[in-house]
Protein backbone atom coordinates (compact mmCIF):
# COMPACT_ATOMS: atom_id res chain seq x y z
CA UNK A 1 0.00 0.00 0.00
CA UNK A 2 1.65 3.35 -1.11
CA UNK A 3 2.20 6.69 1.45
CA UNK A 4 -0.94 7.89 -0.63
CA UNK A 5 -3.44 5.74 -0.48
CA UNK A 6 -2.27 4.88 3.67
CA UNK A 7 -2.65 8.67 4.02
CA UNK A 8 -6.23 8.71 2.20
CA UNK A 9 -7.20 5.61 4.65
CA UNK A 10 -6.41 7.74 7.84
CA UNK A 11 -8.87 10.79 7.11
CA UNK A 12 -11.39 8.36 5.72
CA UNK A 13 -11.18 6.37 8.28
CA UNK A 14 -12.48 9.42 10.67
CA UNK A 15 -14.92 10.28 8.33
CA UNK A 16 -18.78 9.76 8.14
CA UNK A 17 -19.46 6.97 5.80
CA UNK A 18 -21.65 8.74 3.93
CA UNK A 19 -19.39 11.72 2.48
CA UNK A 20 -16.24 9.16 2.89
CA UNK A 21 -15.43 8.25 -0.67
CA UNK A 22 -16.51 11.79 -2.21
CA UNK A 23 -13.84 13.85 0.06
CA UNK A 24 -11.14 10.66 -0.74
CA UNK A 25 -11.24 10.76 -4.08
CA UNK A 26 -10.81 14.74 -3.82
CA UNK A 27 -8.22 14.56 -1.52
CA UNK A 28 -6.68 12.49 -3.93
CA UNK A 29 -6.84 14.56 -6.86
CA UNK A 30 -5.35 17.71 -4.86
CA UNK A 31 -2.28 15.45 -4.01
CA UNK A 32 -2.19 14.77 -7.50
CA UNK A 33 -2.01 18.44 -8.69
CA UNK A 34 0.63 19.44 -5.60
CA UNK A 35 2.52 16.46 -6.76
CA UNK A 36 2.37 17.45 -10.16
CA UNK A 37 3.50 21.40 -9.23
CA UNK A 38 6.27 19.74 -7.20
CA UNK A 39 7.66 18.07 -10.14
CA UNK A 40 7.61 20.77 -12.29
CA UNK A 41 9.38 23.32 -10.09
CA UNK A 42 11.97 20.92 -9.34
CA UNK A 43 12.21 19.06 -12.73
CA UNK A 44 12.27 15.59 -11.29
CA UNK A 45 9.99 13.03 -10.92
CA UNK A 46 8.08 12.40 -7.99
CA UNK A 47 9.38 10.37 -5.50
CA UNK A 48 8.93 8.96 -2.09
CA UNK A 49 10.64 12.32 -0.74
CA UNK A 50 8.56 14.64 -2.04
CA UNK A 51 5.19 12.35 -1.85
CA UNK A 52 5.93 12.68 2.22
CA UNK A 53 6.93 16.47 1.82
CA UNK A 54 3.32 16.84 0.24
CA UNK A 55 1.95 14.77 2.92
CA UNK A 56 3.14 16.36 5.94
CA UNK A 57 2.75 20.17 4.24
CA UNK A 58 -1.31 18.87 4.52
CA UNK A 59 -0.47 17.52 8.11
CA UNK A 60 -2.39 15.57 10.67
CA UNK A 61 -4.55 13.17 8.99
CA UNK A 62 -7.45 13.21 11.84
CA UNK A 63 -7.32 17.02 11.96
CA UNK A 64 -8.26 16.96 8.39
CA UNK A 65 -10.79 14.76 8.73
CA UNK A 66 -12.11 16.69 11.61
CA UNK A 67 -12.53 19.97 9.46
CA UNK A 68 -14.27 18.15 6.81
CA UNK A 69 -16.60 17.13 9.59
CA UNK A 70 -16.56 18.58 13.04
CA UNK A 71 -15.92 16.22 15.98
CA UNK A 72 -18.80 15.60 18.13
CA UNK A 73 -19.31 13.29 20.81
CA UNK A 74 -20.84 10.05 19.88
CA UNK A 75 -21.82 6.91 22.01
CA UNK A 76 -20.38 5.02 18.87
CA UNK A 77 -18.90 7.44 16.31
CA UNK A 78 -17.90 6.70 12.81
CA UNK A 79 -14.67 4.81 13.55
CA UNK A 80 -16.31 2.26 15.66
CA UNK A 81 -19.93 1.73 14.21
CA UNK A 82 -19.34 -0.38 11.17
CA UNK A 83 -17.05 -2.73 13.55
CA UNK A 84 -20.24 -2.46 16.09
CA UNK A 85 -23.00 -3.42 13.58
CA UNK A 86 -20.63 -6.31 12.05
CA UNK A 87 -19.81 -7.59 15.60
CA UNK A 88 -23.43 -7.64 16.71
CA UNK A 89 -24.69 -9.38 13.50
CA UNK A 90 -21.84 -11.91 13.80
CA UNK A 91 -22.45 -12.70 17.80
CA UNK A 92 -26.34 -12.55 17.79
CA UNK A 93 -26.59 -14.87 14.31
CA UNK A 94 -23.77 -16.93 15.84
CA UNK A 95 -25.37 -17.13 19.69
CA UNK A 96 -28.92 -17.17 19.47
CA UNK A 97 -29.77 -20.30 16.50
CA UNK A 98 -27.43 -22.72 18.94
CA UNK A 99 -29.34 -21.13 22.40
CA UNK A 100 -32.56 -21.39 20.62
CA UNK A 101 -31.88 -25.14 19.72
CA UNK A 102 -30.42 -25.62 23.35
CA UNK A 103 -33.35 -24.48 25.31
CA UNK A 104 -36.05 -25.90 22.83
CA UNK A 105 -34.33 -29.71 23.40
CA UNK A 106 -34.19 -28.71 27.48
CA UNK A 107 -37.16 -27.53 27.70
CA UNK A 108 -38.35 -30.65 25.51
CA UNK A 109 -36.91 -33.26 27.61
CA UNK A 110 -38.35 -31.78 30.85
CA UNK A 111 -41.80 -31.40 29.45
CA UNK A 112 -41.79 -34.39 26.59
CA UNK A 113 -44.06 -33.31 23.85
CA UNK A 114 -45.07 -30.12 25.30
CA UNK A 115 -44.02 -28.52 22.17
CA UNK A 116 -45.90 -24.90 22.76
CA UNK A 117 -43.74 -25.05 25.95
CA UNK A 118 -40.98 -25.90 24.46
CA UNK A 119 -41.14 -22.79 21.48
CA UNK A 120 -42.13 -20.61 24.64
CA UNK A 121 -39.03 -21.10 26.65
CA UNK A 122 -36.97 -20.45 23.50
CA UNK A 123 -38.67 -17.42 22.25
CA UNK A 124 -38.58 -16.33 25.82
CA UNK A 125 -34.54 -17.16 26.28
CA UNK A 126 -33.67 -15.76 22.89
CA UNK A 127 -35.27 -12.34 23.69
CA UNK A 128 -33.42 -12.38 27.46
CA UNK A 129 -29.66 -13.54 26.05
CA UNK A 130 -30.40 -11.32 22.94
CA UNK A 131 -30.94 -8.06 24.61
CA UNK A 132 -28.05 -8.84 27.17
CA UNK A 133 -25.56 -9.79 24.22
CA UNK A 134 -27.18 -6.41 22.43
CA UNK A 135 -26.22 -4.42 26.02
CA UNK A 136 -22.61 -5.65 26.73
CA UNK A 137 -21.45 -5.38 23.31
CA UNK A 138 -23.08 -1.82 23.16
CA UNK A 139 -21.05 -1.11 26.65
CA UNK A 140 -17.80 -2.50 24.64
CA UNK A 141 -18.03 -0.28 22.32
CA UNK A 142 -18.93 2.99 24.15
CA UNK A 143 -15.84 2.10 25.92
CA UNK A 144 -13.55 1.74 23.10
CA UNK A 145 -15.20 4.68 21.29
CA UNK A 146 -14.57 6.90 24.98
CA UNK A 147 -11.09 5.65 25.06
CA UNK A 148 -9.83 7.29 22.08
CA UNK A 149 -9.47 11.06 21.99
CA UNK A 150 -12.03 13.75 19.97
CA UNK A 151 -9.89 14.97 16.83
CA UNK A 152 -9.69 18.25 18.71
CA UNK A 153 -8.26 21.02 20.20
CA UNK A 154 -5.24 18.94 21.47
CA UNK A 155 -4.72 18.01 17.74
CA UNK A 156 -4.28 21.37 16.81
CA UNK A 157 -0.91 21.25 18.82
CA UNK A 158 0.16 17.80 17.38
CA UNK A 159 -0.50 18.81 14.37
CA UNK A 160 2.76 20.64 13.82
CA UNK A 161 4.76 17.92 14.75
CA UNK A 162 2.83 15.46 12.88
CA UNK A 163 5.09 13.07 10.15
CA UNK A 164 4.17 10.49 7.85
CA UNK A 165 5.94 7.85 10.32
CA UNK A 166 3.15 8.65 12.14
CA UNK A 167 0.66 7.07 9.83
CA UNK A 168 -1.04 3.66 10.89
CA UNK A 169 0.83 0.35 9.48
CA UNK A 170 -1.34 -1.10 8.56
CA UNK A 171 -4.85 1.39 7.94
CA UNK A 172 -7.98 -1.22 8.64
CA UNK A 173 -6.81 -4.79 8.41
CA UNK A 174 -6.80 -6.48 12.07
CA UNK A 175 -5.03 -9.15 12.83
CA UNK A 176 -7.46 -10.10 15.63
CA UNK A 177 -10.93 -10.65 15.19
CA UNK A 178 -13.37 -8.19 17.26
CA UNK A 179 -16.35 -11.36 17.38
CA UNK A 180 -13.33 -13.87 18.90
CA UNK A 181 -12.25 -11.27 21.09
CA UNK A 182 -15.92 -10.33 21.97
CA UNK A 183 -16.92 -13.87 22.50
CA UNK A 184 -13.90 -14.83 24.61
CA UNK A 185 -14.84 -11.38 27.36
CA UNK A 186 -18.30 -12.86 27.31
CA UNK A 187 -17.11 -16.26 28.28
CA UNK A 188 -14.68 -14.99 31.10
CA UNK A 189 -17.45 -12.66 32.49
CA UNK A 190 -19.19 -16.08 32.39
CA UNK A 191 -17.20 -18.38 34.21
CA UNK A 192 -16.72 -16.01 36.40
CA UNK A 193 -20.02 -15.51 37.17
CA UNK A 194 -20.97 -19.12 37.22
CA UNK A 195 -18.02 -19.29 40.44
CA UNK A 196 -19.66 -16.79 42.26
CA UNK A 197 -23.05 -17.13 42.06
CA UNK A 198 -24.97 -20.26 43.18
CA UNK A 199 -25.06 -22.23 39.77
CA UNK A 200 -21.99 -23.59 41.06
CA UNK A 201 -24.24 -25.32 43.53
CA UNK A 202 -25.61 -28.49 42.80
CA UNK A 203 -28.64 -29.59 44.61
CA UNK A 204 -30.90 -32.94 44.48
CA UNK A 205 -34.58 -32.87 44.71
CA UNK A 206 -35.43 -33.84 48.70
CA UNK A 207 -31.78 -32.60 49.62
CA UNK A 208 -32.26 -30.06 51.90
CA UNK A 209 -29.17 -28.40 51.64
CA UNK A 210 -27.60 -27.35 48.60
CA UNK A 211 -24.35 -28.37 48.01
CA UNK A 212 -21.65 -26.52 46.45
CA UNK A 213 -19.68 -28.28 43.52
CA UNK A 214 -16.18 -26.50 44.31
CA UNK A 215 -13.77 -27.19 46.88
CA UNK A 216 -14.34 -25.47 49.73
CA UNK A 217 -10.82 -24.65 50.34
CA UNK A 218 -9.84 -23.66 46.87
CA UNK A 219 -11.61 -20.57 48.30
CA UNK A 220 -8.33 -19.96 50.45
CA UNK A 221 -5.81 -19.54 47.47
CA UNK A 222 -6.58 -20.91 44.55
CA UNK A 223 -9.59 -19.25 43.35
CA UNK A 224 -8.81 -15.41 44.56
CA UNK A 225 -5.33 -16.21 41.93
CA UNK A 226 -7.86 -17.59 39.32
CA UNK A 227 -9.80 -14.44 39.83
CA UNK A 228 -6.92 -12.51 39.48
CA UNK A 229 -5.82 -14.20 36.11
CA UNK A 230 -9.23 -13.86 34.53
CA UNK A 231 -9.45 -10.38 35.29
CA UNK A 232 -5.93 -9.73 33.77
CA UNK A 233 -7.24 -11.91 30.67
CA UNK A 234 -10.15 -9.68 30.30
CA UNK A 235 -7.87 -6.07 30.70
CA UNK A 236 -5.76 -8.22 28.22
CA UNK A 237 -8.79 -9.02 25.91
CA UNK A 238 -9.82 -5.22 25.83
CA UNK A 239 -6.53 -4.28 24.82
CA UNK A 240 -6.63 -6.97 22.19
CA UNK A 241 -9.65 -5.08 21.18
CA UNK A 242 -8.47 -1.46 20.97
CA UNK A 243 -5.16 -2.49 19.60
CA UNK A 244 -6.45 -5.26 16.85
CA UNK A 245 -2.67 -6.73 16.05
CA UNK A 246 -0.08 -8.56 17.87
CA UNK A 247 2.07 -5.81 18.69
CA UNK A 248 5.86 -6.57 20.59
CA UNK A 249 3.71 -5.38 23.86
CA UNK A 250 0.32 -7.44 23.32
CA UNK A 251 2.29 -10.96 22.45
CA UNK A 252 4.91 -10.14 25.44
CA UNK A 253 2.14 -9.98 27.89
CA UNK A 254 -0.30 -12.71 25.83
CA UNK A 255 2.67 -15.15 26.14
CA UNK A 256 2.81 -14.68 29.99
CA UNK A 257 -0.75 -14.81 30.69
CA UNK A 258 -0.91 -17.77 28.79
CA UNK A 259 1.87 -19.42 30.69
CA UNK A 260 0.46 -18.75 33.98
CA UNK A 261 -3.26 -19.67 32.68
CA UNK A 262 -1.32 -22.86 31.98
CA UNK A 263 0.74 -23.80 34.83
CA UNK A 264 -1.83 -22.36 37.30
CA UNK A 265 -4.21 -25.26 35.53
CA UNK A 266 -2.38 -27.83 35.59
CA UNK A 267 -1.17 -27.68 38.87
CA UNK A 268 -4.82 -27.20 40.27
CA UNK A 269 -5.65 -30.49 38.63
CA UNK A 270 -2.34 -32.36 39.99
CA UNK A 271 -2.47 -31.30 43.60
CA UNK A 272 -5.91 -30.49 44.49
CA UNK A 273 -9.07 -31.71 45.08
CA UNK A 274 -11.11 -29.54 42.91
CA UNK A 275 -14.31 -31.29 43.80
CA UNK A 276 -16.27 -30.94 46.45
CA UNK A 277 -15.95 -34.49 48.55
CA UNK A 278 -19.55 -33.34 50.28
CA UNK A 279 -20.43 -33.40 46.16
CA UNK A 280 -19.44 -36.67 45.64
CA UNK A 281 -20.87 -38.17 48.77
CA UNK A 282 -24.45 -36.36 47.69
CA UNK A 283 -24.04 -38.26 44.50
CA UNK A 284 -23.70 -41.59 46.74
CA UNK A 285 -26.17 -40.66 48.58
CA UNK A 286 -28.50 -40.21 45.61
CA UNK A 287 -27.55 -43.75 44.51
CA UNK A 288 -25.73 -41.89 41.54
CA UNK A 289 -21.90 -42.93 42.46
CA UNK A 290 -21.35 -43.82 38.89
CA UNK A 291 -21.44 -40.45 38.57
CA UNK A 292 -18.08 -39.85 40.56
CA UNK A 293 -15.95 -41.21 37.83
CA UNK A 294 -17.80 -38.87 35.41
CA UNK A 295 -17.28 -35.83 37.11
CA UNK A 296 -13.57 -36.70 38.04
CA UNK A 297 -12.77 -37.10 34.55
CA UNK A 298 -14.78 -34.22 33.36
CA UNK A 299 -12.50 -31.77 35.06
CA UNK A 300 -9.18 -33.40 34.21
CA UNK A 301 -10.37 -33.32 30.34
CA UNK A 302 -11.24 -30.03 31.08
CA UNK A 303 -8.08 -28.67 32.15
CA UNK A 304 -6.49 -30.48 28.93
CA UNK A 305 -8.50 -28.84 26.74
CA UNK A 306 -7.82 -25.36 28.63
CA UNK A 307 -3.86 -26.09 28.53
CA UNK A 308 -4.82 -26.75 24.54
CA UNK A 309 -6.16 -24.08 23.89
CA UNK A 310 -3.60 -21.80 25.83
CA UNK A 311 -0.77 -23.76 23.81
CA UNK A 312 -2.78 -22.84 20.73
CA UNK A 313 -3.44 -19.15 21.80
CA UNK A 314 0.13 -18.57 22.94
CA UNK A 315 1.64 -19.83 19.13
CA UNK A 316 -1.04 -18.10 17.59
CA UNK A 317 -0.25 -15.07 18.71
CA UNK A 318 3.41 -15.49 18.17
CA UNK A 319 3.26 -16.67 14.64
CA UNK A 320 0.88 -13.04 13.56
CA UNK A 321 3.23 -11.09 15.89
CA UNK A 322 6.24 -12.15 13.70
CA UNK A 323 4.38 -11.72 11.01
CA UNK A 324 3.84 -8.12 11.93
CA UNK A 325 6.97 -7.36 12.54
CA UNK A 326 8.02 -8.24 9.22
CA UNK A 327 5.60 -6.41 7.37
CA UNK A 328 6.75 -3.21 9.60
CA UNK A 329 10.39 -3.52 9.13
CA UNK A 330 9.80 -3.74 4.87
CA UNK A 331 7.73 -0.56 6.23
CA UNK A 332 10.46 1.20 8.37
CA UNK A 333 13.17 -0.01 5.82
CA UNK A 334 11.43 1.78 2.45
CA UNK A 335 11.04 5.12 5.22
CA UNK A 336 14.29 4.98 5.67
CA UNK A 337 15.16 5.63 2.19
CA UNK A 338 13.53 8.04 1.76
CA UNK A 339 15.42 9.92 4.21
CA UNK A 340 12.57 11.31 6.64
CA UNK B 1 4.50 34.08 24.15
CA UNK B 2 0.80 34.10 25.84
CA UNK B 3 0.17 37.45 23.61
CA UNK B 4 1.45 35.45 20.26
CA UNK B 5 -1.27 32.74 20.60
CA UNK B 6 -3.94 35.05 21.68
CA UNK B 7 -2.98 37.03 18.35
CA UNK B 8 -3.77 33.96 16.69
CA UNK B 9 -6.88 33.14 17.95
CA UNK B 10 -8.58 36.29 16.89
CA UNK B 11 -6.73 36.20 13.88
CA UNK B 12 -8.23 32.65 13.29
CA UNK B 13 -11.68 33.80 14.19
CA UNK B 14 -11.30 36.92 12.06
CA UNK B 15 -10.00 35.03 9.60
CA UNK B 16 -13.13 32.50 9.37
CA UNK B 17 -15.80 34.77 8.33
CA UNK B 18 -13.48 36.60 5.73
CA UNK B 19 -12.27 33.33 3.73
CA UNK B 20 -16.07 32.31 3.43
CA UNK B 21 -16.36 35.88 1.16
CA UNK B 22 -13.07 35.73 -0.36
CA UNK B 23 -13.49 32.16 -1.72
CA UNK B 24 -17.12 33.36 -3.38
CA UNK B 25 -16.13 36.19 -4.95
CA UNK B 26 -13.47 34.28 -6.88
CA UNK B 27 -15.56 31.84 -7.77
CA UNK B 28 -17.48 33.49 -10.69
CA UNK B 29 -15.26 31.49 -12.76
CA UNK B 30 -15.17 27.75 -12.27
CA UNK B 31 -11.81 26.34 -10.25
CA UNK B 32 -10.80 23.37 -8.60
CA UNK B 33 -9.60 22.85 -5.38
CA UNK B 34 -6.23 23.34 -6.12
CA UNK B 35 -6.24 26.33 -8.56
CA UNK B 36 -8.46 28.27 -6.42
CA UNK B 37 -5.64 28.01 -3.92
CA UNK B 38 -2.96 29.06 -5.65
CA UNK B 39 -5.10 32.17 -7.27
CA UNK B 40 -6.01 33.18 -3.84
CA UNK B 41 -2.07 33.03 -3.07
CA UNK B 42 -1.59 35.08 -5.41
CA UNK B 43 -4.07 37.98 -4.19
CA UNK B 44 -2.41 37.80 -1.37
CA UNK B 45 -4.86 35.90 0.24
CA UNK B 46 -2.89 32.54 2.04
CA UNK B 47 -5.04 29.86 2.83
CA UNK B 48 -4.40 26.38 4.41
CA UNK B 49 -5.20 23.78 2.17
CA UNK B 50 -6.68 21.73 5.51
CA UNK B 51 -9.32 25.31 5.69
CA UNK B 52 -9.93 25.84 2.04
CA UNK B 53 -11.64 21.65 0.99
CA UNK B 54 -13.80 21.69 3.89
CA UNK B 55 -14.66 25.56 3.40
CA UNK B 56 -15.47 24.19 -0.13
CA UNK B 57 -18.03 21.41 0.68
CA UNK B 58 -19.64 23.46 3.33
CA UNK B 59 -20.53 26.49 0.95
CA UNK B 60 -21.42 24.03 -1.54
CA UNK B 61 -23.77 22.38 0.84
CA UNK B 62 -25.07 25.79 2.02
CA UNK B 63 -26.28 26.32 -1.46
CA UNK B 64 -23.62 28.64 -2.54
CA UNK B 65 -21.39 26.75 -4.85
CA UNK B 66 -22.19 24.07 -7.22
CA UNK B 67 -19.70 21.60 -8.20
CA UNK B 68 -18.80 18.62 -9.96
CA UNK B 69 -16.07 16.38 -11.31
CA UNK B 70 -14.80 16.94 -14.81
CA UNK B 71 -12.19 16.74 -17.17
CA UNK B 72 -10.49 19.69 -18.58
CA UNK B 73 -7.77 19.69 -21.35
CA UNK B 74 -7.17 15.79 -21.01
CA UNK B 75 -6.36 16.31 -17.35
CA UNK B 76 -7.07 13.95 -14.77
CA UNK B 77 -11.11 14.28 -13.58
CA UNK B 78 -11.20 17.18 -10.71
CA UNK B 79 -13.71 18.44 -9.09
CA UNK B 80 -14.64 22.32 -10.13
CA UNK B 81 -16.90 24.49 -8.08
CA UNK B 82 -18.43 27.53 -9.27
CA UNK B 83 -20.85 30.15 -7.40
CA UNK B 84 -24.28 29.72 -7.55
CA UNK B 85 -27.49 31.86 -7.74
CA UNK B 86 -27.71 31.85 -4.84
CA UNK B 87 -24.41 32.45 -4.12
CA UNK B 88 -24.28 35.24 -6.27
CA UNK B 89 -27.54 36.94 -4.20
CA UNK B 90 -25.36 36.31 -1.09
CA UNK B 91 -22.17 37.33 -2.57
CA UNK B 92 -23.54 41.21 -3.42
CA UNK B 93 -25.13 41.35 0.11
CA UNK B 94 -22.24 40.56 1.60
CA UNK B 95 -19.95 43.21 -0.14
CA UNK B 96 -22.37 45.97 0.52
CA UNK B 97 -21.98 44.78 4.15
CA UNK B 98 -18.57 44.59 3.90
CA UNK B 99 -17.79 48.00 2.55
CA UNK B 100 -19.80 49.65 5.21
CA UNK B 101 -17.95 47.74 8.05
CA UNK B 102 -14.55 48.65 6.23
CA UNK B 103 -15.52 52.13 6.22
CA UNK B 104 -16.62 52.38 9.85
CA UNK B 105 -13.53 50.41 11.24
CA UNK B 106 -11.42 52.40 8.77
CA UNK B 107 -12.75 55.37 10.57
CA UNK B 108 -12.42 53.72 14.15
CA UNK B 109 -8.93 53.11 13.83
CA UNK B 110 -7.43 56.47 12.21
Amino acid sequence: MSLIDRYIAEVGRHLPEKDRSDIEAEIRSTLEDMLEERSQQTGKSVDDKVIVEVLEQLGNPRLLASKYAPPKRYLIGPGWYEVYVKTLQRVLFTVLPIFAAVTFIIALTENPLDFINAVGEAVGGVFNVGLQILFWITIVFVFLERSGEIPGESLRQKNLTWTVAQLPKLPRKRQISIAETVINIASILFVLIWIVLPFAIARFQGDPVPVPFLHQDLWNFWLPIFFVLMVLTLVHEVFQLKIGNWTPALTVTNVILGLSSIVFTVALVLTQEVINPAFLAMLDRNGASELREVATWSINISAAVIAGIYVWDIVNSIRLARQLAKENSYTVASMQNIGT
Amino acid sequence: MENDELVQNMLLELRRGVLSIAVLSQLSKEEYGYSLLKALANKGMEIDQSTLYPLLRRLESQGLLQSDWRIVDEARPRRYYVISTQGRAVLNKLKREWSTMAETMKQMLT
